[in-house]
C-alpha cells in the first residue's frame, strides 16, 4: 500500500464513520470525534507506504488528541466571554433600550436604518475577525430591530448569519487572510481595500436582498408599543459606556501599539462586562448568567474542540496533506472554477484550519504562476466565512440560530434564504480572483 | 435512564481525566527536558543572554551564549539557531559548532536556542513529534522539537493584530511570538520582542561584525536553499553562493537581497539597527510543507515525502526532491558549510575582520561520516564542559 492509498483510506474511514454515526443519530460533536478516532485506528492498522515510519506509541496518540483540543482555544474563550458580555447587557435591559432608541429615531428612514444596522453588524467581526462574536455581541440587538421592521424570521436569521460572515471577512482583521499570510511569510499589508470592497458589497447585497419588500408603514408608536420596555434608569451614557470601553481597549492597541498593553479579546470582553455591571441601573444575577452562557455555548465550543482533534488527526495521518495536494495540483482553470465550492465546504468541516491548509499552498502556487497573491487571498478570505453555515460545524449559523432563538428549519429557513446572497458573494470573489492582476493594479496592491 | 446517563457521564469523565493526565505529563516532560551540550574544549566563556540585557532575566529565553574568543584581534561573528524550533537543522548545526569549534583569530559567538520558549511546545494542529533524535556511538542524542512561535505559557494573549515596532507594519497576531518577525526587538515588549532586544544588545556590546540566522523552509516556498542578506553583506554572500554552488553542493545555494519593505526579519533589521552585516540561510525541509503526508519524526529527519515529490513532479516546488529526500545530515552540512564559507570569504573582503577557525567538519566530511562523530557524550564528558539548553 502506498502512502497515497493509506491517506485516501483514512479519508474513506472518516467518511464512513461519520455517515454511520449520523445514521445512529449521534450528535455532530460525537460524530466528528468518532470519525477522528476511526482515522487514528485506520492509520495504525493500515500499511503506511513505501518509506520507513516512526512508531506511534499509545501515549503519543493521546497527546495528539488532547493537543488537538487546543486548536481553537482562544476562539472558544472569545465566544464565551463575548456572549457573557452581551448576555449581561441584555439581562440588564440595555438591548431593549438600544432597540427602542434605534427604532424610535430611524424607523421611518428605512435605507438609513438598514445601512446603520449593517455597519453595527460589521464592526465587531471587523475588529475581532470572528463572525460568531458578531452574532453573539450585536446579533440579538440587530435581530430585534429587524423583527420590529417586519422582516420575517427566516430572512432575519439568514441576514444575521450573512452579515456576521461578512463582518469576519471585513478588514482590519481577517483571520483567514492573516493566518495564510503568516504561513506564507507575507506581511499582512495591502489587504484592506480588496477585503473591504468584497465584504462590503457582500454585506450590502445581503441586507437589501433579504429585506426586499419590507415597508416601514406602521406608525412608530405602534412599533414601539410592541417592543419590550427597557428598565427605568437607562440613558444614552449608560447604554454606550460598555461599548466605548470595548472599542477603546481594542482600538488603543491599534493607535498606540508601542505602549498599549496587550489585553486579548477575552479580557477585553470581561472588562466590558464589568462596565455593564457598573452602568446597569438594574441588578443582574452574574453567576446565573455565567452558567447560562456556558450552557448555551457548550455545543458551539464542543464542536470547535472536536474539529481541532479532527484537524490534528488529519495531519498526523497524511489525510490533510492529501486534500491540500489534491487542490493545488488541479488544472488552473478547474481551480478557478471550483474554489467557490471547495473553500466554503472546507470551512464547514475545518473552520479556521482551512487557512493554512489551503491558503498557504494556494498562495505559493499563485506566486509561482505570477498572479497577485494579495487579491487572490482576499477573495478566498471572503469565500471561506460563507461556509460557516455549512455542516458539520456550521458555527456561525448555529450561533445565529441560538442568538435569535430561531425555531424554524435550519436548511429550509436559514440556508435557503441565504443562498442567493451567498452565490452572489462567491461569484463576485471568483470574478475578482480571475481578474486578480488588473484588480491589483487598480487598487495598487 | 438517568442511571444509565450518569454512568456514561462518569465513564466519559474518567476517560477525559486519564487523557488529560497522560497528555499533561507529556507536555510537562517536553517543556522541562534539558538538552545537554558538551562544549568544545576551546570555549572561552558561556554567558547568559541576560548578561547583555536584563529584560530577559528569569525568563525561558535567557539562553546560553557560547563564546569562542581567540584573544587575537579580528572580526566577531554571531551565529544562532532555533529562531524557529520546527526547523531542526538550525539547532543541530549550532550545537555541532559549539561542541567542536576552535577559534584561532577573532571571536565567534553562538546561541543554540534563540527562541528557547518556542522549543517547549509543538505547533497545535500540525501533529508534530515532541522530540527528535540522532543515533551516535555513545547513545541517542535528543532535542526538543517545537513551534515557530513562543510557547503561549510564556507569552499570552496575543494582540488582535501584531503591529511591528518600530516600523508600524501589520502582521498576523501570532507573529508577535515569532522572533523572526520582531527584530530589532523592544525592551518593554512581549517575551520575543525582549529576546531580540537582548540579542541586539549583545551585538552592540560585543562589537559583532556579522550575524547568521539558521533556518529551514518548505519546498513550496520561494525563499529556498538560499542566503538572504542585508546590503552590507551582499559581496560576501554572492561569493559564498557562487563558490558553494560551483564546488560543494549538489543543489545550488542562491543569494537574495533582504527586502527593504518587509520588516521584523533578522536579515533586514539587524543590519539596519547595528553595525553588523546580517545573513540568513535557508535549506529545504519537506516536513514544513502543508502538502506533506504522514507526519512523524522519520519525515522530519529523512526529509522523504511522496506527496511533496508528487508536487515536485508537477513543477510546483522551488527545490528538487526525489526518493532520497532531504536528510538531516545534508541540511546541517549545508548550514555548516555556509557558516564557514562566510568566514572564509569575509576574511578576504574585510581583512580587518579576520576570523580563523578549526575543528568544524566540511560538507564532504559530514556527508561521508554523518553527524554522530561530532556530538559528544555528556555522561562521560567533564562536568565543567556540559551545559544545558
Amino acid at each position: 500500500m502506498t502512502m497515497l492509498q493509506h491517506s485516501l483510506a483514512v479519508i474513506v474511514v472518516i467518511a464512513l464513520v461519520f455517515a454511520i454515526a449520523k445514521k445512529c443519530k449521534a450528535c455532530t460533536e460525537l460524530t466528528l470525534l468518532l470519525a477522528a478516532v476511526g482515522a487514528i485506528i485506520a492509520h495504525l492498522i493500515l500499511p503506511m507506504g513505501e518509506d520507513p515510519r516512526s512508531a506511534l506509541p499509545f501515549t503519543e496518540i493521546i497527546r495528539h488528541v488532547v493537543e488537538g483540543t487546543f486548536n481553537y482555544f482562544d476562539v472558544c474563550l472569545t465566544f464565551l466571554t463575548a456572549t457573557f458580555f452581551m448576555t449581561l447587557y441584555k439581562e440588564a435591559g440595555g438591548v431593549n433600550y438600544m432597540v427602542r432608541q434605534i427604532v424610535g429615531r430611524f424607523y421611518k428612514k428605512r435605507i438609513l436604518l438598514l445601512l446603520l444596522l449593517t455597519v453595527v453588524m460589521m464592526v465587531p467581526g471587523a475588529v475581532t475577525g470572528s463572525g460568531a462574536t458578531t452574532v453573539l455581541t450585536v446579533g440579538g440587538l440587530v435581530g430585534a430591530v429587524l423583527a420590529a421592521m417586519g422582516v420575517n424570521e427566516d430572512r432575519r436569521v439568514a441576514l444575521i448569519f450573512l452579515l456576521a460572515a461578512m463582518s469576519a471577512a471585513c478588514p482590519p482583521i481577517n483571520l483567514w487572510a492573516m493566518m495564510a499570510a503568516a504561513g506564507a511569510n507575507m506581511p499582512f499589508v495591502g489587504f484592506t481595500w480588496p477585503l473591504l470592497i468584497l465584504s462590503g458589497v457582500g454585506a450590502l447585497v445581503s441586507t437589501f436582498y433579504l429585506t426586499r419588500g419590507v415597508r416601514n408603514t406602521k406608525p412608530v408608536e405602534e412599533v414601539l408599543g410592541n417592543l419590550p420596555e427597557a428598565p427605568a434608569g437607562w440613558n444614552a451614557l449608560r447604554a454606550f459606556v460598555p461599548f466605548v470601553v470595548m472599542i477603546v481597549l481594542i482600538m488603543g492597541a491599534r493607535i498606540f501599539p508601542a505602549w498599549w498593553p496587550v489585553f486579548g479579546l477575552p479580557m477585553i470582553f470581561m472588562i466590558s462586562a464589568g462596565a455593564v455591571l457598573i452602568c446597569s441601573p438594574k441588578k443582574v444575577k452574574v453567576m446565573e448568567i455565567a452558567v447560562t452562557t456556558v450552557q448555551n455555548l457548550k455545543e458551539l465550543v464542543g464542536i470547535m474542540v472536536v474539529v481541532g482533534i479532527l484537524n490534528q488527526t488529519l495531519t498526523l495521518t497524511g489525510a490533510r496533506g492529501l486534500i491540500s495536494l489534491a487542490v493545488v495540483i488541479l488544472p488552473i482553470w478547474l481551480l478557478f472554477a471550483a474554489l467557490w465550492l471547495i473553500l466554503p465546504v472546507a470551512e464547514g468541516v475545518l473552520q479556521y484550519a482551512v487557512a493554512p491548509l489551503f491558503g498557504v499552498p494556494l498562495i505559493m502556487l499563485f506566486n509561482m504562476l505570477g498572479y497577485n497573491p494579495v487579491v487572490a487571498l482576499s477573495c478566498w478570505s471572503v469565500m471561506w466565512p460563507v461556509g460557516d453555515c455549512l455542516p458539520p460545524t456550521a458555527v456561525v449559523g448555529r450561533a445565529a440560530v441560538m442568538e435569535m432563538n430561531y425555531k424554524g428549519n435550519y436548511y429550509k429557513g436559514l440556508v435557503k434564504n441565504a443562498l442567493v446572497p451567498m452565490l452572489v458573494i462567491l461569484a463576485l470573489c471568483t470574478i475578482t480572483m480571475i481578474f486578480n492582476k488588473p484588480v491589483g493594479d487598480l487598487l495598487g496592491v | 435512564m438517568d442511571k444509565k446517563l450518569n454512568l456514561i457521564k462518569s465513564i466519559a469523565l474518567c476517560v477525559i481525566a486519564f487523557c488529560m493526565a497522560v497528555a499533561g505529563y507529556l507536555f510537562w516532560e517536553h517543556r522541562n527536558y534539558k538538552e545537554p551540550v558538551v562544549v568544545s574544549e576551546y570555549i572561552t566563556e558561556v554567558k547568559k543572554l541576560s548578561d547583555y540585557s536584563d529584560v530577559v532575566k528569569g525568563t525561558v529565553n535567557d539562553s546560553n551564549v557560547y563564546i569562542f574568543d581567540s584573544g587575537v584581534e579580528g572580526g566577531t561573528f554571531l551565529i544562532w539557531g532555533s529562531t524557529h524550533p520546527e526547523e531542526p537543522a538550525g539547532v543541530m548545526a549550532a550545537s555541532l559548532m559549539v561542541e567542536n569549534l576552535k577559534v584561532t583569530q577573532g571571536k565567534v559567538i553562538i546561541i543554540d536556542r534563540e527562541n528557547n520558549s518556542a522549543s517547549t511546545n509543538t505547533r497545535v494542529g500540525e501533529a508534530y513529534p515532541r522530540f527528535f533524535t540522532y543515533e551516535t556511538e555513545w547513545g541517542t542524542k535528543i532535542w526538543r522539537f517545537g513551534d515557530r512561535h513562543a510557547n503561549q505559557l510564556d507569552s499570552w494573549p496575543d494582540p488582535e493584530v501584531y503591529i511591528h515596532y518600530p516600523s508600524g507594519q501589520t502582521l498576523a497576531n501570532v507573529d508577535i511570538r515569532n522572533t523572526n518577525r520582531n527584530w530589532p526587538g523592544k525592551a518593554n515588549g512581549l517575551l520575543t520582542e525582549r529576546t531580540n532586544y537582548a540579542v541586539m544588545e549583545l551585538i552592540r556590546q560585543e562589537g559583532v561584525d556579522m550575524t547568521l540566522d539558521f533556518h529551514e523552509a518548505e519546498l513550496e516556498y520561494t525563499v529556498e536553499n538560499t542566503i538572504v542578506v542585508h546590503e552590507k553583506g551582499q559581496a560576501v554572500a554572492a561569493m559564498v553562493s557562487m563558490d558553494l554552488t560551483a564546488n560543494t553542493f549538489d543543489v545550488p545555494v542562491g543569494m537574495e537581497f533582504s527586502p527593504t519593505a518587509l520588516h521584523g526579519l533578522s536579515h533586514r533589521e539587524v543590519g539596519d539597527y547595528s553595525d553588523a552585516a546580517s545573513y540568513l540561510v535557508e535549506v529545504a525541509e519537506p516536513m514544513l510543507d502543508r502538502i506533506r503526508g504522514i507526519t512523524d519524526e522519520e519525515l522530519l529527519m529523512s526529509g522523504k515525502d511522496r506527496f511533496v515529490m508528487m508536487a515536485g513532479d508537477r513543477g510546483l516546488l522551488y527545490a528538487p526532491i526525489d526518493e532520497n529526500g532531504w536528510p538531516i545530515e545534508k541540511r546541517v552540512a549545508r548550514h555548516i558549510a555556509v557558516a564557514t564559507k562566510i568566514i572564509e570569504v569575509n576574511n578576504t573582503v574585510n581583512p580587518d575582520q579576520v576570523i580563523t577557525i578549526e575543528g568544524i567538519p566540511t560538507y564532504e566530511e559530514i556527508m561521508a561520516n554523518g553527524l554522530a562523530p561530532y556530538y559528544h557524550n555528556p555522561a562521560t564528558a567533564p562536568a565543567e564542559r556540559v551545559y544545558y539548553d
